[in-house]
């Protein structure tokens, strides 16, 4: 038993000593938690993991980009939204529709992001006049406009979009027939998670993120303060409509075809679960709440149980909240505190067998 | 004592539907004093806060501040959140600190309108953003060093003792640069010890800060040891103004609390 912990210990002294550069430098983790994932872009080519996995994995960045966004007006502002679904449908279809138009894809981005930004502003402004249930159902229904709106206004193709490749700067053809290529979108798509961390790391550890907490625990102390309700209001939806925006672009940057029907009401709950279970205002606790909802169960249960596999997901995603309410992220903390616990009984176990 | 006024209240009046809360209200409060505004339950004294810190925007009168720039201002034509740009912060009755913030972020709220670069400065951490930031963190600790309390920055809020909050919402007001404090019953909830510790604090930040407290509160003791002169009202309306002990000897003010003879 002494070996294990000898071992154990001497792991944990070995992490923490290669790891000692990124102590206390927040960005630099975020930046090399992005690039580590990024890795899973060459299992494929070792065989190690399928092709389709690799999607599994695309899918886990680009929904912690949007359920970042989310977590900024969930878990900061104490504000919630039901349309995000839309917002990543804007994304990943308006980058469609303006590739189709003939436009450079750069421009189709910034195109895309004003747009979605607009929209959120102005959920931002009604906001100002609804609270709590009614601001639900507001949302919810913007969601519902924009998801009909996607299904039968012929510009969105109907059924899907189909990209085929994307041209970065006007020279860098990436398409996801290519094996290689599709190694690359992969990496692209996670170095962007990785930047969108260390963006909502700034965000929440400035001016901008303490006027928010302090704005949906009191109004009125905000105010006093001199914190405009409006302003961070906009800010609060325009940053959330931005991030799900980017996931959509990342999406359609990766798979290159984009339904229509996949952007309604079930998925802006999913991610709404995601934040939740994962963690308030935590950013690696995003990821983890994105690991449960959708990487758990499409990476293992799904091979397990087939097709009733959703049961199973269903029961371990209420596993979780009842032992984790505060969010999944507190499980590393509470593994820690078990460890030294164990260890600490061993050593008294064995001082009293010395002793007779 | 200077003479300069700091704030002036001219016939401020301010209903709720048929109730008049503040009537007809008239009072000058002086630089570098400290005034305790008393009455009782119902007096409107909240009202009058809410007034002077424009909450409540639809009352009648004036209220004149002398502001950072040493103009005198009309505070009407100010919104609620530019008030404490101008050098007038407040505290509230029931604590309104950030429970899931540290005491230093919470402070660092406090400074919110002194920040001059702005998001995006935020977002990309510019040099100027950082520097700014550390001033400001700089200028938090040692505001906490005067209260004695630089020790707890980095904890949380949430679980701390009722007096270090008081202190912490105190210390916030301060980070604005005011020149003048209202505090909402900053004694309400402190034990003897607390509020003997509290009134040397607000004392003490009158002088190293030069600033002025207005503040409301129901203890009697602490009101009288600590304030240079005491208003009180009753129905909204003003009855005297005055040193403590001669607003204890005051008619009026004793009818009020004691009820009239009739």
């Amino acid at each position: 038993m002494t070996l294990v912990f000898t071992i154990i210990d001497s792991i944990t002294k070995f992490f923490h000593s290669i790891t000692k550069p990124l102590h206390g430098r927040p960005q630099a983790q975020y930046i090399v938690f992005g690039l580590l994932f990024s890795l899973i872009a060459w299992l494929p080519h070792l065989d190690v993991i399928k092709w389709g996995t690799m999607g599994v994995f695309a899918y886990i960045a680009i929904y912690t980009i949007v359920a970042l966004g989310l977590n900024l007006l969930l878990g900061f502002s104490g504000l919630i939204s039901l349309s995000t679904a839309g917002f990543i449908g804007a994304g990943a279809l308006g980058i469609g529709v303006f590739l189709q138009l003939g436009w450079p894809f750069e421009l189709a981005v910034i195109a895309v992001v004003l747009i979605s930004a607009a929209i959120g502003g102005l959920i931002g402004l009604f906001s100002l006049k609804v609270d709590g249930i009614y601001l639900a159902i507001a949302t919810l229904f913007v969601g519902e406009i924009l998801s009909q709106i996607y299904k039968q206004v012929p510009i969105f193709g109907g059924q899907a979009i189909r990209i085929g490749s994307i041209e970065f700067l006007g020279n860098f053809e990436l398409s996801m027939i290519s094996q290689t290529d599709r190694s690359i979108l992969f990496m692209i798509v996670a170095i962007i998670m990785g930047l969108f961390m260390v963006l909502m790391h700034n965000i929440v550890h400035s001016k901008t993120g303490r006027a928010l907490l302090a704005m949906s625990r009191s109004e009125h102390a905000a105010q006093a303060m001199g914190i405009s309700l409006m302003r961070y209001r906009l800010i609060a939806f325009m940053s959330a409509t931005i991030f799900a925006t980017v996931g959509g672009i990342m999406y359609a940057i990766y798979f290159q075809n984009v339904p229509t029907t996949s952007w309604g009401l079930e998925l802006s709950l999913f991610m709404i679960a995601m934040v939740v279970v994962g963690g308030f205002k935590s950013i690696y606790g995003t990821f983890i709440g994105v690991i449960v909802i959708h990487g758990i169960p499409n990476l293992f249960l799904k091979d397990l149980f087939g097709d009733i596999s959703y049961i199973f997901s269903g029961i371990l995603i209420i596993l979780v909240i009842i032992f984790y309410p505060r969010g999944f992220v507190y499980i590393g903390h509470d593994i820690k505190k078990y460890y030294y616990k164990l260890k600490e009984k061993f050593k008294r176990d064995e001082v009293t067998n010395n002793d007779n | 004592m200077t003479t300069k006024p700091i704030l002036r209240l001219h016939n401020v009046t301010k209903h709720f539907g048929g109730l008049t809360a503040v009537d007809n209200l008239e009072f000058t409060i002086y630089e570098n004093e400290i005034i305790g505004l008393i009455g009782p339950n119902g007096a409107g004294k909240t009202t009058v806060f809410n007034c002077v810190t424009q909450f409540y925007k639809d009352y009648e009168g004036q209220i004149l501040f002398t502001n950072k720039d040493g103009n005198e201002i009309d505070l009407k034509d100010y919104l609620v959140t530019d008030v404490v740009n101008q050098g007038l912060a407040r505290t509230f009755q029931n604590i309104e600190l950030v429970p899931d913030l540290s005491i230093i972020d919470n402070l660092l709220i406090g400074a919110h309108k002194q920040y001059k670069t702005g998001i995006f400065a935020h977002i990309f951490k510019t040099p100027e953003a950082k520097h700014e930031e550390q001033k400001y963190r700089d200028k938090a600790i040692e505001i906490l060093a005067s209260l004695g309390i630089d020790h707890l920055k980095d904890l949380y809020v949430a679980g701390q003792p009722y007096g270090i909050l008081k202190k912490v919402e105190i210390a916030r007001t301060l980070m604005s640069d005011p020149k003048l404090i209202v505090l909402d019953e900053p004694a309400a909830g402190l034990n003897d010890h607390e509020t003997d510790e509290l009134e040397k604090i607000i004392k003490d930040i009158k002088d190293t800060y030069n600033v002025t407290i207005l503040l409301i509160e129901h203890d009697m003791g602490f009101v009288m040891n600590l304030c240079d002169r005491v208003c009180a009202i009753n129905f909204g309306k003003y009855l005297a103004m005055d040193t403590p002990t001669k607003i204890q000897q005051n008619k009026a003010v004793q009818e009020a609390y004691l009820g009239g003879e009739e």
